[in-house]
């Protein structure tokens, strides 16, 4: 993305030509850059805060526009569509997306829509409509592969969006980004509890008449920590020892009940 | 109190999570049943995924069946004989529902697959008991005592093959259907997260004719091994096993079941059927109305099972 953010920054230099030689320049950084799950957790707020060093000076900063990206590991995930059979509400056509971001919050000075074109957006992947998921696989409720049209795509494509965002993933939010005075920004992202671990990319973008010219890419690192973390790994690193502990402290406790019972 | 469950992957209100523990527990010394059919849609109900609630509620029946089986160990109330003959069953059954339960998980049914069994089970279970608690009050009231049910001596059961002596159960039958009923729970236990012993008392009881006074014993002896080895098979083959509830769930399930046992000595049986019938209805009623009735959204996204 960053690469990207670069070749625009180039076209815009090439484009202004008699411009000023060095366009605007971001210095971001986050408030945390890794965030610990442990017992206790049930969701948090990052702060992302950072100022625009103005190359052009004297001009007001009116056309300028940032927008802050956060977005997490991408899985693939599967779109189920309900519909009903014989009275009851099976899971029938299914969508597959190859590459799901797992969480995905945009915020941004102004709305999306009267900051960039889309094209930009698209290109860039900013805004949770306009990020590239992969092209998706349907399958019927047999298995067997199907071929949906692409508006049926895009109802499936929609859903996964509606869902991600009940599951509060998915966060967009126009006008959370805030200038304090001319050069100084800051904006809130909530990260909720039942947020997947891995990692994280914030990426911030200075627009600048609806085109970037700068892009700073933060890592964010999300994991569980403590017992959480220990839990978590031993279930997933050793399986069969995890579940013989689990059992055997099952059988422990109902001895220790029985043995409880007895001296009553 | 919110904690953080590390397999579920969500926060919930240990609380809760304590009580709802407790009630079952309650229940289950109450009535003398293992409770896991209650247990797990309310941890459905609670938000848990339904695969990890079926994974940690094997646990805890482990937990509970121990506390019950070695009571009747003590009073000397279990056919081990029969109970290995049940086990055998029941470990075939486990593997083959463990199986089954993957295999629905990818094909994205298991949710619907774990609600219908249980809206066919608690309702089938609900209806017998209420109508026979029902039976058996009016009887009471009537001050005439119901009659023992007592099917032919000779059922079809003693032209099968195989057959084997079972002296503690003072049986002389053939082990196909003992294998079959072990199989049968075996598999609940593996899909459902149940011990089974609402399924297998009854079986015993009226299919194997086993008496009544070691049939609780010798299901709880099954029970324990069965679920124990589901908990491992889930843990290593799911990963659905979430130590951090399955404590919770333990700990107000030992405590609710001694209150459970004092209670259930101050209440009449019949009342206590009732009870609990109508308890088992109104759970099935609840998971029936969300299968029938329009979902709020027809879509639903799951991340892809990591092992298709």
């Amino acid at each position: 993305m960053t690469i990207r953010a670069l070749h625009s920054l180039a076209i815009v230099a090439l484009l202004l030509g008699a411009a000023p030689a060095r366009a605007d320049q971001l210095v971001t950084d986050l408030s945390e850059h890794k965030i610990a799950i442990r017992s206790n957790f049930t969701g948090t707020q990052i702060l992302l805060f950072g100022a625009v060093e103005a190359n052009t000076p004297g001009e007001r900063a009116l056309d300028r526009d940032i927008i802050v990206v956060v977005t997490g590991p991408a899985r693939a995930m599967t779109v189920r569509r309900k519909e009903r059979v014989a009275g009851i509400w099976v899971n029938h056509d299914s969508l597959t997306f190859p590459r799901v971001p797992s969480y995905y919050a945009v915020a941004s000075t102004r709305p999306l829509e009267v900051t960039a074109g889309i094209d930009i957006l698209k290109r860039e992947q900013i805004g949770i409509d306009n990020v590239d998921l992969g092209s998706p696989r349907a399958q019927s409720i047999d298995g067997s592969e199907e071929i949906l049209p692409p508006d049926e795509e895009q109802i499936f494509t929609k859903a996964l969006i509606r869902n991600k965002k009940r599951e509060r993933l998915y966060i967009s939010d126009p006008g959370g980004v805030t200038f304090l005075g001319q050069t100084l920004f800051r904006a809130t992202v909530d990260i909720p509890a039942n947020v997947p671990v891995g990692l994280y990319t914030a990426t911030v973008f200075l627009l600048r008449d609806g085109q970037v010219v700068d892009a700073i890419a933060s890592p964010l690192y999300i994991d569980k920590s403590g017992l959480e973390r220990f839990i978590y790994r031993l279930a997933h690193a050793q399986p069969l020892f995890y579940g013989l502990v689990a059992v055997l402290g099952s059988v422990l406790a109902g001895w220790l009940a029985s043995a409880l019972l007895r001296e009553r | 109190m919110q904690i953080y469950l590390p397999i579920a992957e969500l926060p919930v209100n240990a609380l809760v999570i304590l009580a709802m523990g407790a009630a079952v527990g309650f229940l289950s010394g109450m009535f003398g049943v293992g409770g896991g059919f209650l247990m797990t849609p309310l941890l459905i109900f609670l938000g848990i995924p339904p695969a990890v609630a079926v994974g940690t509620q094997a646990t805890q029946v482990v937990a509970s069946s121990v506390t019950g089986a070695l009571a009747h160990w003590q009073r000397g109330s279990i056919d081990f004989k029969m109970g290995a003959v049940l086990l055998a069953g029941g470990i075939v059954g486990s593997v083959s529902g463990i199986f089954i339960f993957r295999l629905l998980t990818q094909i994205g049914q298991i949710d619907l697959a774990i609600s219908l069994i249980y809206v066919v089970f608690l309702t089938i279970i609900g209806v017998l008991m209420m109508t026979e608690s029902l039976r058996a009050m009016q009887a009471a009231a009537r001050g005439t005592p119901v009659p023992a049910s007592r099917g032919g001596q000779h059922s079809w059961i003693h032209g099968l093959p195989f057959k084997m002596r079972f002296r503690r159960s003072k049986l002389y039958i053939s082990v196909i259907p003992p294998i079959l009923v072990g199989f049968f729970v075996g598999m609940l236990s593996a899909i459902m997260g149940v011990g089974g012993g609402f399924i297998m008392v009854p079986a015993m009881i009226y299919l194997l004719r086993m008496p009544t006074s070691i049939v609780i014993g010798t299901s709880l002896f099954q029970i324990v091994f069965v679920t124990a080895l589901t908990g491992v098979m889930q843990s290593v083959e799911n990963q659905t096993v979430d130590m951090m509830l399955g404590l919770i769930l333990v700990i107000g399930g030992v405590v609710g079941a001694q209150y459970g046992v004092r209670a259930a000595a101050r209440l009449k049986g019949e009342h206590l059927r009732a009870l609990l019938a109508a308890i088992v209805l109104l759970m099935g009623l609840r998971l029936g109305w969300d299968l029938v009735t329009t979902p709020p959204d027809l879509y639903s996204i799951s991340d892809v099972a990591p092992h298709s």
